[in-house]
């Protein structure tokens, strides 16, 4: 009898322990956040720990914070960064728990658009239209950190852009040059075909592949000016020209791999890796994985080219995210010395070295002549992803529901008009 | 285990033990109240409210439930998830507990190797269900995938496919793989029902020169009720609440173009958000894990009953 006694008190001393912990959990992680904190400080009682949350967990990313403290502390000696990374999938849940319990760190890495919008929009973001520095940025670019009332709320720390890959060393072997126009690139891509090389490496098993690579071509279909258009509401997207632009995507089907519809990212990977394809309409940030599989893969990158002769290529860019100020943030003036620095060129050459991305900072290089060709490319014939600029809202978003109808196209479930249709009447739900 | 009575203390009897007693299913009580009876309640409640991303907001009635049985595209998503659900059961009754009992049966006659049939059939369920589907993903691979391979070796090219990416195989391939996943179980539930018939009812059937499928249908099914029935209840609740398997292999829109969708894929994809920047909405969510749970409690219970219904008449 005692025996279960006691076990019973065990029991219910673990249950109250669990239910006491698991309400608890979020303190504690904080408290020993807090305790870094006031270590950091009691160090030197000059210093300020700004601390910086991100979802850019990987290893890489803690040696880039490492020398962002070396460079920002030859102006700003007195600044320790405390960088609090969360992974990739948890972190806007994280994000909208610490920010509604104010717990949420100095400097917060905002999701590019809408998202960001959203944060901003419910008060939780210091503006910044007065941070020096700012004017490096083309109004573009800093539409990726704005609120509903037009402030700026975030710097633009990087930029995505997609492009045609190609492997050099195929090229090469058929003689192939970069094509100048839209008609050069299918022919280059017959000559492929003829050669049984795969022209091009796609699957469109992942939605998001599909709004992505028809982002790159879309521009030179629907024209320059459409997304103008499209937010004055003198075009929509069942228009002829945004319908042109989905056919496009679709006329390429031709030169995609056998079973293309059961092939992810990671297919499309190997199979450019492997030297299967001559080309990938992709993004840049695909190359470093590319490498990966095969180091001795030689990469070139080219604009989208236009469809009219004389007109200008295009590749597609966008601001993958952006650094804002807490509002709540008990160290306001250093957290805006960091976001400061992130404005200039030694901020701009770090992103371009250390992630291989382009940098929306002008003027700045590396030694990696692709990320250099790519980051040229962007700044020249930069044009907006679209789906990603502007169709990020709704519920679904009108993006995801792009990618699904697009896949529903690629499986001769839709036509190009109806997928235009479609995603009209999503964008009807939540565009004015 | 007499306590022995301590010097002074009065002779106590047995009345404070008999009280005791209902202390102990306390521990169990507040575990089952906290892991079970909270979380539905809370969602029941989330399901009541309207939600800014993880905000709760007003009140608003039965709103969620209106949207999502009204408005598109939840409406469309809710009836297509359904008859995939229903599908997913279907399949699983005929093909995995078909082959379940199959399998039981003959380990239940002792054939050659049984026990170690019985053993080899169950241990795919010591996989966890995500290397389980990415097992399956390399092997239907349509480029590098073992399937396709063999098909291509043996002259039958013209059967291969994009296994996962086309609409018209994918969902049939997801179910067939958590057949594959989950028959040893289900066999050894079938395994436990055949070994609770009596010998003597065997026996005599034998002695009246019964065998084979006339011994199967007339003797053993009939005596096998309830096992039987704990497996197309127990079915039942898992082809409704399948979820990793899906989410693993085709992601959180049931890839292909919602082919592979089922309700609670499209419940995480509404409550959490899906993978293209979607914010997710936790009230219609919330009322779409509530209908779940509604579908199942009810179907499960209207069954039980019947059951309990045949035994007692």
């Amino acid at each position: 009898m005692k025996r279960i006694k006691s076990m019973s008190t065990v029991l219910l001393t673990f249950a109250t322990a669990v239910a006491l912990s698991a309400c608890g959990g979020n303190n504690g992680s904080n408290g020993s956040a807090a305790s870094s904190n006031t270590g950091g400080a009691a160090s030197s009682d000059a210093k300020v720990t700004v601390s910086i949350t991100s979802w850019r967990a990987e290893a890489s990313e803690q040696e880039f914070y490492k020398q962002l403290q070396a460079e920002l502390n030859k102006t700003a000696p007195e600044i320790v960064i405390d960088y609090k990374p969360v992974k990739a999938t948890e972190y806007n849940t994280s994000l909208n728990v610490a920010l509604s319990t104010d717990t949420a760190a100095d400097i917060i890495h905002l999701r590019p658009y809408a998202a960001g919008t959203t944060i901003a929009d419910a008060d939780y973001l210091e503006p910044i239209d007065d941070l020096k520095g700012l004017d490096v940025f083309t109004p573009e670019q800093l539409k990726a950190a704005q609120g509903s009332d037009g402030k700026q709320y975030g710097v633009p720390y990087m930029l995505s852009s997609t492009q045609v890959l190609y492997n050099k060393d195929i090229f090469a072997k058929y003689n192939l040059q970069e094509p100048k126009t839209w008609d050069e690139f299918i022919k280059l891509a017959d000559t492929l075909k003829s050669n049984n090389v795969t022209p091009l490496a796609f699957g469109s098993k992942e939605g998001w592949v599909l709004s992505l690579m028809h982002g790159a071509i879309a521009p030179q279909f629907y024209g320059h000016d459409f997304v103008d258009k499209f937010l004055k509401g003198e075009a929509k997207l069942d228009s002829p020209e945004y319908i042109s632009s989905i056919e496009a995507l679709k006329s390429l089907q031709p030169y995609f791999p056998a079973n293309f519809e059961g092939l992810s990212m990671e297919d499309i990977r190997t199979i450019f890796a492997t030297g299967q394809a001559g080309m990938v309409i992709d993004g840049h940030f695909e190359i470093a994985s590319i490498q990966a599989l095969n180091p001795e893969i030689k990469i070139g990158a080219f604009a989208v080219p236009p469809v009219k002769e004389g007109d200008e290529p295009s590749v597609s860019t966008w601001v993958d995210g952006s650094f804002a100020i807490n509002k709540n943030s008990k160290n306001k003036e250093a957290a805006r010395k960091v976001l400061e620095f992130m404005t200039t060129k030694e901020y701009g050459s770090m992103i371009l070295g250390s992630t291989k991305s382009p940098s929306p900072i002008p003027g700045v290089s590396t030694d990696d002549e692709l990320v250099n060709a790519i980051s040229d490319l962007a700044s020249k014939y930069g044009q907006p992803y679209f789906a990603v600029t502007n169709l990020n809202s709704g519920n679904p978003t009108t993006k995801s529901t792009l990618e699904t109808d697009l896949q529903g196209m690629f499986l001769d479930a839709m036509t190009p008009e109806q997928v235009a249709a479609d995603v009209q009447k999503s964008a009807d739900t939540w565009f004015k | 285990m007499e306590d022995t009575p301590t010097a002074g203390a009065p002779p106590r009897n047995g009345t404070w033990k008999k009280h005791l007693i209902h202390l102990f299913p306390v521990p169990a009580i507040l575990f089952y109240t906290l892991f079970i009876v909270y979380p539905i309640l809370a969602a029941f409640t989330y399901s009541l409210f309207e939600w800014k991303g993880l905000v709760m907001g007003r009140f608003n009635n039965f709103d969620n439930f209106i949207r999502l049985f009204t408005q598109e595209p939840y409406h469309t998503m809710f009836w297509r998830a359904l008859r995939h659900n229903l599908y997913y059961f279907v399949v699983e009754m005929v093909v995995q507990n078909g082959i379940a009992f199959g399998l039981a049966y003959l380990i239940f006659r002792k054939i050659k190797g049984a026990s170690f049939f019985k053993v080899a059939y169950f241990l795919p369920r010591l996989l966890s269900v995500i290397i389980v589907g990415f097992l399956w993903k390399l092997i239907l691979n349509p480029n590098m995938g073992i399937l396709n391979a063999v098909l291509r070796k043996v002259g039958l090219e013209s059967l291969t496919t994009a296994w996962l990416g086309d609409p018209d195989t994918a969902l049939t391939a997801v179910v067939l793989i958590n057949s594959w996943f989950a028959i040893g179980f289900y066999m050894l539930i079938l395994l436990a029902g055949l070994q609770s018939i009596p010998e003597e009812v065997m026996e005599a059937a034998r002695l009246d020169g019964t065998t084979g499928f006339r011994l199967i249908r007339s003797v053993v099914l009939p005596m096998m009720f309830q096992p039987m029935v704990i497996v197309i209840v127990m079915t039942f609740i898992q082809s409704f609440e399948a979820f990793e398997l899906v989410f693993a292999m085709q992601g959180s829109t049931g890839e292909p173009f919602y082919s592979t969708d089922l309700l609670a894929v499209f419940f995480y994809r509404t409550a959490f958000g899906g993978n293209s920047g979607d914010t997710g909405s936790l009230g219609i969510g919330s009322a779409l894990a509530v209908v779940l749970f509604a579908i199942i409690a009810i179907i499960s219970a209207v069954f039980m009953k019947y059951v309990n219904h045949k035994e007692t008449a």
